[in-house]
């Protein structure tokens, strides 16, 4: 198991590297600056963005006690979105504090959508089911609102709205990665803080109550971090699909689910895969590059299909 | 070693009584086997004792302190339980499983597989420490889960119907294993649908048999009470014959006529 996990991590690290070289031939002064000031900044944030979003996904999955779990059950890209059309709809390249008004306002959407839940989590005596239904419920209602936003807003707003739907990583140097850096930090480091806890609460919610884990608490701790970071990122690239959905299976699938191996190869795998499929993203069509969650929603259809059928067998 | 005590319990749902002020104490190093119909309220009232629901009115007293004020480790320490349905969705290993169960100590990850294992060996399942729960069979992963309760380490023990979806050998091995740590000074209630399966215990006379129904207490008596087999039926609303094996009783339904 432990070479097997080494073997992985040694293929995350040179997908990484890979994405950084990989594209046309760079020379001189001007391929300096795209290694260095472009591509790797890019990268560092889809590692950020990848590993947060296939983290929570594992903590999410444990949590909900349901296989399909991801932030986007809990109102988090819901709530994003929502801040994303206000944005736009009010005027996209108007900034706060130095920061695009999107990215503030998906920020602040995502946060309420995830912070109406888990005022919810908070309550002593309602199971993982209920939150599942108060995400569900966030979610519909968060849909409306961004309809209805969508029903007032010019055709401009609304092609910039579908864009960054679509989830992108974008260009935003290192001053992004400085941005998102301490918030996906913090959000996964006291995540992986909670393994102990989670891999109990895994084994069953009421059992976990009998044998000590304090699981409001828990589910209010593992709810919020997760938001947090979860937030961080949509606001920074949209909703990028599947990536929480599908990293967690892969790795319990390859080796095991101790929490203990799940989270962090979670962690690794989560940004290797994102990273890589969005330097596919930029070579697939000479000339253009594709939104990343295009190749992400893409990959992961069938992978999802491949995991259930495997399961089955 | 603690007592554990219902008084006066009451839990309502929706304005429908599942438990009807109970009244019931498991002292120190007693086996209380609790009985009744389905729906009585058995698995309702091992829930309070968790602090799993909370009561409409009345206490539970674990140690002398409310069970829900306490902390959780603390309560840990004192009240562990074998549910009735296994959960088996996460591919962890047997030992994992049992070494989850040490959450309540503050020990290092060695530490806590250090004890599984010897919980595992414990009870005979030694065999599971490396095989994913999800490939066990229901026997071999409730004796698993059986372990995760002798690694918890807790004075009271809280069994709901522990010998269900087990062939007649695994029942009475089970009950013997429960027997041991019973011997051992733990208190134990344990809900159960087969009264005889108590002999397998050892020790059956030292048994308390209390009967549940439809919320409320209707009888606490001893093992071998001579009227047991009449209580026993009139719980179930059966006629229930009382056969002699030995120096043991066995309480068997009278068949119903089919004309």
């Amino acid at each position: 198991m432990r070479s097997r996990a080494l073997l992985l991590i040694l293929g995350c690290a040179l997908l990484l590297l890979g994405a950084v070289l990989v594209g046309p031939r760079l020379e001189g002064a001007q391929g300096q600056f795209i290694v260095w000031q472009l591509r790797v900044p890019r990268v560092l944030v889809g590692m950020g963005v990848g590993a947060t979003l296939a983290l929570v996904g594992a903590v999410f999955q444990a949590l909900f006690q349901n296989p399909l779990a991801t932030s986007d059950t809990v109102g988090t890209t819901a709530g994003a979105t929502v801040g994303a059309l206000f944005a736009f709809a009010l005027d996209s390249s108007r900034t706060v504090q130095g920061l695009p008004l999107v990215t503030v306002c998906a920020f602040a959407g995502a946060l309420a959508g995830s912070l109406l839940v888990a005022s919810f989590a908070s309550a002593r005596r309602v199971h993982s089911s209920d939150i599942l239904l108060a995400g569900i419920a966030v979610t519909l209602a968060s849909s409306a609102l961004a309809s209805g936003i969508q029903y007032v807003s010019d055709s401009r707003a609304l092609f910039a709205a579908t864009q960054w739907s679509l989830g992108q990583l974008p260009q935003v140097g290192y001053r992004g990665v400085l941005l998102l850096a301490p918030l996906c930090t913090l959000s996964c480091g006291l995540l992986l803080l909670l393994t102990r806890p989670l891999q109990v609460f895994a084994l069953g919610e009421d059992l976990a109550h009998s044998r000590g884990v304090n699981v409001p608490r828990l589910r209010l701790f593992a709810l919020g971090l997760g938001s947090l970071g979860v937030a961080a990122c949509v606001a920074w690239c949209g909703p990028i699909a599947f990536v929480g959905l599908i990293v967690p299976h892969l790795v319990r699938r390859l080796l095991g689910a101790s929490y203990r191996t799940l989270l962090p190869m979670s962690l690794c795998v989560g940004g290797a895969l994102l990273v890589t499929c969005d330097a596919f993203a930029r070579l697939i069509v000479p000339g253009r590059e594709l939104p990343v969650g295009i190749v992400t929603a893409a990959l992961g259809a069938p992978t999802l299909v491949f995991l259930v059928a495997r399961g089955r067998r | 070693m603690s007592e554990l005590r219902f008084v006066d319990l009451s839990v309502q749902v929706s304005g429908r009584t599942l438990l009807d002020r109970v009244s019931l104490s498991v002292g120190k190093g007693e086996l209380v086997a609790l009985l009744g119909p389905n729906g009585a309220g058995k698995t309702t009232l091992l829930k309070t004792a968790l602090a799993l629901r909370a009561p409409s009115s009345g206490s539970v007293l674990l140690a002398g302190e409310s069970v829900a004020a306490l902390e959780p480790r603390k309560r840990a320490g004192l009240i562990a339980w074998l549910p009735q349905h296994i959960r088996a969705e996460e591919p962890v290993t047997g030992l994992e499983s049992v070494a989850a169960a040490r959450y309540r100590f503050r020990e290092s990850h060695a530490d806590s597989r250090r004890a599984a294992e010897r919980a595992l060996a414990r009870v005979s399942a030694s065999q599971y420490a490396e095989r994913r729960v999800t490939e066990l069979s229901g026997g071999e992963r409730q004796r698993v889960a059986f372990a995760g309760l002798v690694a918890q380490e807790a004075e009271i023990l809280l069994f709901d119907e522990p010998a269900n979806h087990l062939d007649p050998g695994q029942q009475q091995d089970l009950y013997r294993l429960l027997g041991q740590m019973w011997r051992q000074g733990r208190s134990i209630l344990c809900i159960t649908h087969d009264v005889n399966l108590l002999h397998q215990l050892g020790d059956a006379a030292r048994v308390r048999v209390v009967g549940l129904r439809a919320g409320r207490l209707v009888f606490d008596s001893p093992f071998d009470a001579p009227a047991l087999a009449e209580q026993l039926g009139d719980l179930f609303g059966i006629e229930m014959n009382c056969l002699h094996g030995g120096e043991q009783r066995f309480f068997v339904p009278r068949s119903r006529s089919t004309s």
